[in-house]
């Protein structure tokens, strides 16, 4: 897969919601330096903007540096054994056996129809 | 509540390059900004010419301006870089998708199962009709020793239940005292003829 944005989990869910506020940040930024290069900057637009990207830098960093202290917290060093393939092996040998009867099902109807046209 | 707990040194030391380059790229951002907005100052008094001066602040307010742009991208790969670290290594919640995806498998494989069981239900009582009809008709190739699947399990039950039924195994309508095919022999004794075309 390209992107992986369907997201169920919670923290990747808010890993992606920290990489969208990278992305303002960046634009913020360019919003206050292209401000500064007018003849007339406009005042209230740049306070508002610088102000939104020190928050943001702030909010990013916090977030971040809660995500890697849980992990420092949660990661043991062992690889995940865990699967759930048995529980897919069943499913799939009863989607087998759902069509194994649908195609018995469609030679008892073929011999019926065929006794019918006789 | 933050237990010590033994990691790997690979692990620990992975850890904490990412907290370092956490640290390491938001002091850029802040610091190259905070720049950028000190050099737009225009300042009378200047030790070379304005044009000289003007052409050094667009330098680097040009070089500012990319190391934040890098210090942006370096952020975003080390985001990936924990969405990796934490879909590997964090177990509750790839316990509890294991779970769930478990969970959802043995619903659709017990779906499943429950309607093939209903079918076989169903199919049992259309399949004594057809055999039926089948074997009482003229295109039915047997020998006379073979008996149809119905009348073979009549006769098992009468056998077990008293040696005079056996003198009378091979009459259309079943006795009532058949047993287990009571539900299904009404049925049977008045569909005959039509029953296959019912289920075309």
């Amino acid at each position: 897969m390209a992107t992986y944005s369907l997201a169920t989990e919670p923290r990747l869910r808010a890993l992606e919601d920290i990489e969208r506020e990278i992305g303002a940040i960046l634009q913020n930024a360019g919003t206050v330096i292209l401000e500064l290069s007018k003849e007339k900057p406009n005042e209230r637009l740049l306070h508002r903007h610088a102000a939104a990207f020190r928050a943001s830098v702030q909010h990013v960093e916090a977030e971040l540096s809660a995500q890697i202290r849980y992990l420092t917290q949660v990661a043991t060093g062992q690889p995940h054994e865990g699967s759930s393939y048995s529980s897919r092996k069943d499913c799939q040998m009863a989607l087998q056996r759902v069509d194994y009867a649908r195609l018995k099902l469609r030679d008892v109807a073929r011999t019926c129809e065929q006794m019918l046209e006789n | 509540m933050a237990q010590k707990r033994a990691l790997p040194q690979s692990k620990e030391t992975l850890l904490q390059s990412y907290h370092k380059r956490l640290k390491d790229d938001i002091k850029s951002m802040m610091d190259n900004f905070t720049e950028i907005i000190k050099t737009a100052k225009i300042e009378d008094e200047t030790q070379v010419s304005r044009a000289t001066q003007g052409e050094q602040d667009n330098y680097e307010i040009h070089v500012r301006a990319s190391n934040i742009v890098r210090a942006g991208e370096s952020l975003m790969k080390l985001v990936s870089d924990l969405k990796q670290f934490l879909i590997l290594n964090d177990f509750p919640s790839v316990n509890q998708a294991i779970d769930q995806r478990n969970q959802q498998l043995q619903a659709l494989q017990e779906e499943c199962d429950s309607k093939l069981t209903a079918l076989r239900d169903e199919v049992s009582i259309d399949l004594y009709q057809l055999e039926e009809a089948y074997y009482s008709s003229s295109s039915s190739l047997r020998e006379a020793n073979d008996l149809p699947l119905c009348e073979a399990y009549w006769r098992l039950d009468l056998d077990t239940d008293a040696a005079d039924s056996l003198a009378a195994p091979l009459r259309v309508s079943p006795e009532p005292s058949a047993g287990p095919l009571q539900p299904a022999a009404p049925a049977y004794s008045h569909a005959s003829g039509p029953g296959p075309t019912e289920h075309a």
